[in-house]
């Protein structure tokens, strides 16, 4: 990490990343990460899900899609939510997406700026 | 510090992650980056001049709203824009603060990509930040 070789700012960072990998949100995370990965039912099913969507999306771009093809849709999208493995990699990546979250108004206020703002490399 | 075990890992308790937070929004504060930020952007606030700039500007740009969007501006109203726009930027307090800004965001991202890249998770995208802020 180069934070032009502030050795306080590098500190902080890598004690704050430490701490959030440490924090029982991230350890969960962590776990049903490698849960999720070492499932391939589960992993099979989100490229399943994630490939007919797209075709689906190109085919409602051009106005032809069937009932069947949407109830086929919606048949694959019931298994992927009733998918444990999938529900928990889900649940547990929504937990430490608002430990960051609190994390970040922590920031905030000590800061005055939105640090995620700041952060951002996205522009419209 | 404050931590409890389980299964063998050792987990850092909410109260400690919060006062890394703290920690590191006081070394980010103690930055040559974010100190020239907020001299500049206090000064661009106190610049009577300067805000006074800003408003015209945004003004006019607000009263040309509708054909902005549609791109149908005549070139006299363009041009008024255009003198408005730099009568505002190319002040001194407004480039300083617009140098220390790009100059902060940028420690920010590399910040950012940092604990985004260690914990596995987009931080920006995570806190809700979208394109538009």
């Amino acid at each position: 990490m180069d934070t032009n070789h502030n050795p306080s700012m590098q500190k902080a960072t890598e004690e704050l990343i430490s701490s959030l990998l440490a924090s029982e949100a991230f350890v969960h995370y962590q776990h049903a990460e490698d849960r999720l990965v070492d499932d391939t039912q589960a992993r099979s099913l989100l490229e399943q899900l994630s490939k007919v969507q797209a075709e689906m999306r190109k085919k409602q771009n051009n106005g032809r899609l069937s009932k069947d093809e949407i109830d086929s849709l919606r048949a694959l999208q019931g298994q992927v939510q009733s998918n444990d493995v999938i529900q928990g990699y889900g649940q547990a990546q929504q937990e430490a997406v608002n430990l960051l979250r609190e994390i970040n108004d922590e920031i905030n206020q000590l800061l005055g700026i939105n640090f995620a703002t700041f952060a951002n490399h996205s522009t419209c | 510090m404050d931590e409890t075990m389980s299964e063998g890992i050792e987990i850092a308790s909410p109260s400690v992650v919060k006062q890394k937070a703290r920690d590191f929004a006081a070394a980010l504060s103690e930055t040559a980056q974010f100190k020239t930020y907020e001299h500049t952007a206090y000064a661009f606030r106190k610049d009577q001049t300067a805000q006074q700039a800003m408003q015209t500007y945004q003004q006019k740009q607000q009263s040309l709203r509708a054909l902005l969007t549609l791109n149908a501006l005549n070139a006299e109203q363009r041009d008024e824009l255009e003198r408005l726009k730099s009568e505002f930027i190319d002040r001194p307090v407004v480039q300083a603060y617009v140098q220390a800004q790009e100059e902060l965001v940028s420690l920010c991202q590399t910040l950012g990509d940092s604990i985004s890249k260690s914990i596995g998770l987009n931080y920006a995208a995570s806190c809700g930040v979208s394109c538009c802020g």
